[in-house]
């Protein structure tokens, strides 16, 4: 079993016009992939964040080096849904510690890495935009997870 | 909007489910009860889920009433952040803003903990893999029923 480009393709449909996504080789190129997922999420801040122009010379710069943090986290985590789905059918208990331990520790380091960069985009910017920021990223991140989520089988 | 707040904070925490409040005039008693029918109906969906033998739901069932009982106490400190939200929005301060981030990451952080903790302690008295498929059944649940009131929850201006 293997659900882990499913799982891709979901995440970026939640941002990537379909056809779009036709044209980027839906189930094949997973980089290509996750490029789009980062550049539409961009774009969704660039629109509801309302910068002024010093505010945005601070906020992306921040913004491209916490996405760059994220994408090892978003490699880790699809490797792991991975292993899940080829271990699917035959998961012994010690795979489905490791798996569990995984999943948690990478959820541990994202949450860490929106914290450390959320505190350092308010000290850049009003703490009323950091907090928009917040929320539109948890907002994101809330999609995204039902959307992975809902295709993953339950462990037998 | 402090009214409307608590309904989105209780589907936050808990989720849409669809209960018939008695007629009850004061919003944190009718809270109580949305929350008190939630949790019940939650019990309900993850226990049918999990696929336990009976040996299996008489181990499970104290660690997760626990884990409720935890839940509810973090949701209620959830609420009391929102009700400060809707109390502060349109003419928030900048040190509010920072105490609600602050404040908003401590529950997150506090939230996480909980999960993990109580898969710990599910590990000691299940199979792994029941204890994944636990995570996942809350996985899903939480991001299913929460999706509506993130996206409810006003954007701070």
């Amino acid at each position: 079993m293997r659900f882990g480009p499913l799982a891709l393709a979901l995440l970026m449909t939640a941002f990537v016009p379909l056809a779009q996504a036709q044209n980027a080789g839906l189930a094949t190129d997973e980089q290509i992939l996750l490029r789009q997922v980062n550049t539409d999420k961009k774009a969704l801040y660039a629109t509801n964040l309302g910068l002024t122009e010093e505010e945005s010379a601070k906020f992306w710069p921040l913004y491209d080096e916490y996405e760059a943090k994220v994408k090892p986290l978003q490699d880790r985590l699809l490797a792991n849904i991975n292993s899940f789905a080829e271990k699917y059918d035959t998961l012994s208990d010690a795979e489905a510690a490791a798996i569990l331990k995984e999943k948690m520790a990478i959820e541990k380091e994202r949450e860490a890495l929106k914290q450390k960069y959320t505190a350092k985009i308010a000290k850049e910017l009003p703490p009323k935009k950091a907090l928009r920021y917040a929320q539109l990223e948890t907002r994101i991140q809330n999609m995204l997870a039902r959307d992975i989520y809902g295709i993953i089988p339950l462990a037998r | 909007m402090k009214q409307i707040l608590i309904a989105f904070a209780a589907l936050a925490a808990f989720g849409a489910a669809e209960v018939s409040l008695a007629q009850s005039t004061n919003a944190k008693d009718d809270m109580e009860l949305l929350v008190s029918q939630i949790q019940a109906d939650k019990r309900a969906v993850v226990l049918s889920a999990m696929q336990l033998t009976d040996a299996e739901v008489a181990a499970f069932t104290p660690v997760y009433d626990k884990y409720q009982a935890d839940m509810k106490k973090q949701f209620e400190s959830a609420v009391e952040m929102l009700n400060k939200f809707a109390a502060n929005y349109g003419s928030m301060t900048d040190d509010a803003a920072k105490k609600m981030l602050k404040e908003w990451f401590a529950l997150v952080d506090d939230e996480n903990d909980l999960v993990q903790s109580t898969a710990k302690r599910m590990g000691k008295v299940l199979p792994p893999t029941k204890v994944v498929r636990f995570v996942q059944i809350e996985n899903k649940l939480n991001t299913v029923m929460r999706l509506p009131a993130v996206r409810a929850i006003p954007l701070a201006e």
